[in-house]
């Protein structure tokens, strides 16, 4: 007679079978140096990216996480060894030429399904027709709203129908009426206030293009009347004590937010998990843009790469293969909420990209998105711009400051027309 | 005994060795690679002196040197007197003088980037806990390292805050060392406080003196984690000290060259300023 204690025998004894038959043993395993995002927690990290790519892949992941501003200098010290080391990391998007042109990235064509990708993020992911970077999850911006000081203000929250969008002057207005000095509540900031990523799209709104089409020009350009208009008003939200000065750090914004002490933000999907977790009351809309203007959103995101010199190139290859599996970032993609890349995604989890944040979000792709700037000199142009942005937010002076960052990048990106 | 001829030579060969390999050698490398260019995929070449010609053309540049020597023109003396203040004060027997001796020292203990994470948190302008306490007192909030006007001060205050304590031990040192016949004399020949101060302690503190304001200024010239962690380098380029441009040369514009040759021009003025500094405290009858 068949006990219920043999049943859980060969239960587990079938299940043991399957998973060593499924799953490389862990003598076969090659161990993998990977660099990625501090900002990606302990979770995210373990359950949504070492242990799908482990089930995936034959490999062992040592993820090394870096803090996103920390993280493109960090990779400059490290690759600049033209070493080994590490064998995987992760790429900002539009650094994917930057990295292919100076030999820091291994050309991925054969293991990447480029049909299954959104057609921008294949543009992305390649430097002269060659695709260096696997996209994992794009990004985007949206307003998020606290409902609590709306409700208490009287006022109406925008609506989250895209084609119903606040224009920025009517943002500011509602953000004058929310702001509140004695309880220490700013009407509106971004989370990236200094990158040029959540900041070209108010330039964009108003017709200004980012940097000449071969991405090596910046005078006339960065410091167009459309981009000194754009980041005028920008600078208005800080010298009327509108939005928080200095802050440059993501999670300190989403702090700020999540404490009730924000009434708007404009920032990334990712932290809608943030404001969930602290319970705070908030509502989605979409990013303003430019009464005169037309709306225009971000787009672009986090992709990996191969070092060219890595000494286990077989297991790098096998990490990208496992990562492009949709399954795998499905895993990641549901321990973080961004957007995805696979364009299948949308479909496959229909469940998750629902609501009004993802509405917005696959509307604005499909509508609005603006790459940043394709240059293989992107990582000067963002960090001079930064500079900049930082500099006009205490309150320097927006033409002027553009005007001398305009020609500083033009002055770097010399060395690329050669 | 008779000792062999190369005795003394074996006696400081470890330390010569550890002086050729970690001092001569990279500032000879530093010498070489600013005569050098390397390409974006990794390919040196010779380039003579074009990277220094680059720079003398550079804004940016300039902006930095400026930035560098009104730093240490303010922060060298000031860290000098506030070192002596608190010597004085602690070189005389009284109650606590263990706790306040340790208490001035403390800041030594902690690293630079330490001190500038902790600082640029402590004087963060919308949420740090100082312009709490000024509104407090209502004092207005400040900005800080977020104002052209305030940024660089504020840099000087905190890199004071931690090296004037350890500056203070070599002059506390000094101050001991000083003969006490020698101000007793003085002090029943009639002489004052500010007089024994003026005309025998710091005649005889000349030595000790030198060496903190040449060791102080060789630290002070090299500076880089306040404007690298706190302020960028900004507001408007006003904490855009050189090393923080050899930096940025490096490891955001790809032009190794180029930051090799302003670690060489920073070598150039610390060798400058130095022997300046050395030549003006040079004890009187000293060769």
């Amino acid at each position: 007679m068949i006990t219920r204690r043999d049943v859980l025998k060969i239960g587990t004894a079938t299940a043991a079978t399957l998973a060593c038959a499924g799953l490389p043993s862990a003598q076969e395993r090659t161990e993998l140096r990977v660099i990625s995002l501090a900002n990606w927690d302990e979770r995210v990290t373990s359950e949504g990216l070492v242990k799908p790519i482990e089930a995936a892949a034959p490999v062992r992941l040592q993820v090394e996480r870096i803090p996103f501003n920390q993280l493109m200098q960090a990779l400059e010290v490290r690759l600049g060894a033209r070493g080994p080391d590490p064998d995987v990391y992760i790429v900002d998007g539009p650094l994917t030429a930057s990295y292919a042109l100076r030999g820091h990235l291994l050309a991925l064509d054969d293991l990447i399904d480029k049909k299954a990708i959104a057609p921008s993020a294949v543009a992305a992911c390649s430097y002269k027709g060659k695709q260096y970077s696997a996209p994992l999850a794009n990004t985007a911006t949206v307003l998020f709203y606290n409902a609590a000081l709306f409700e208490k203000a009287g006022i109406e929250p925008p609506s989250p129908d895209p084609t119903k969008r606040w224009t920025w002057e009517h943002t500011k207005e509602v953000a004058k009426a929310l702001a509140d000095a004695s309880s220490g509540v700013w009407g509106l900031a971004w989370d990236q206030s200094e990158r040029p990523y959540e900041m070209l799209p108010l330039g964009q709104s108003l017709g200004g293009v980012a940097l000449s089409e071969d991405g090596l020009t910046a005078s006339g350009y960065m410091d167009s009347d459309e981009f000194v208009r754009a980041w005028t008003f920008m600078q208005s939200f800080y010298n009327e004590n509108l939005s928080p000065k200095g802050l440059f750090d993501i999670p300190v914004v989403w702090e700020l937010f999540s404490t009730g002490k924000l009434a708007m933000m404009i920032g990334l999907t990712a932290g809608r998990d943030t404001f969930v977790k602290a319970g705070v009351p908030f509502g989605v809309a979409p990013a303003p843009y430019f009464e005169s203007g037309k709306p225009v959103s971000t787009t672009g995101g986090w992709t990996f790469g191969v070092n060219p010199r890595t000494e286990k190139r077989e297991a790098s290859e096998a990490f990208i293969r496992a990562l492009m599996e949709p399954a795998v970032q499905e895993q990641f993609l549901r321990s973080r909420p961004y957007p995805p890349f696979l364009t299948a995604l949308w479909t496959r989890m229909s469940d998750y990209y629902s609501g009004d944040m993802w509405r917005i979000v696959e509307y604005d792709y499909a509508n609005t998105a603006v790459a940043r700037p394709s240059t293989p000199g992107y990582r000067e142009y963002e960090e001079i711009l930064r500079l900049a942005l930082r500099d006009i937010q205490t309150g320097a002076d927006p033409k002027s400051t553009l005007t001398a960052a305009a020609r500083k990048t033009d002055r770097e990106l010399r060395k690329y027309r050669s | 005994m008779q000792t062999k001829w190369w005795t003394p030579y074996l006696f400081v060969s470890l330390a010569m060795l550890g002086l050729f390999v970690f001092r001569f050698a990279p500032i000879g490398a530093a010498l070489w690679g600013s005569l050098q260019e390397t390409s974006l995929t990794g390919e040196v070449r010779f380039a003579g002196l074009e990277n220094y010609t680059y720079l003398f053309s550079d804004p940016t540049f300039w902006n930095s040197i400026r930035v560098t020597l009104l730093f240490n023109l303010v922060i060298n003396p000031l860290q000098v007197v506030c070192a002596m203040v608190l010597a004085l004060m602690l070189v005389r027997p009284g109650p606590f003088l263990g706790v306040f001796r340790a208490s001035f020292m403390a800041p030594m203990t902690v690293s630079i980037a330490l001190t500038a994470v902790i600082w640029g948190i402590l004087l963060e302008p919308t949420l740090g806990p100082v312009n709490g306490f000024l509104k407090w007192l209502g004092v207005p909030p400040q900005p800080f390292f977020r104002s052209a006007d305030q940024a660089i001060w504020s840099i000087i205050g905190i890199a004071t805050w931690k090296g004037a304590g350890y500056w203070m031990i070599f002059l506390l040192a000094g101050l001991i060392a000083i003969p006490r016949d020698v101000l007793e004399a003085a002090e029943i020949d009639g002489a004052g406080w500010w007089s024994r101060l003026v005309f025998i302690i710091l005649p005889l503190m000349k030595r000790p003196l030198a060496f903190v304001l040449v060791a102080d200024t060789a630290i002070n010239f090299l500076m880089f984690a306040p404007p690298y962690i706190i302020t960028q380098g900004g507001p408007a380029g006003t904490t855009h000290l050189l090393m923080f441009e050899a930096y940025q040369s490096a490891f955001t514009y790809f032009d190794h060259g180029r930051a090799m040759a302003i670690s060489v021009i920073v070598l150039a003025m610390i060798l400058l300023i130095v022997g300046l500094e050395l030549r003006l405290l040079r004890p009187k009858g000293a060769h």
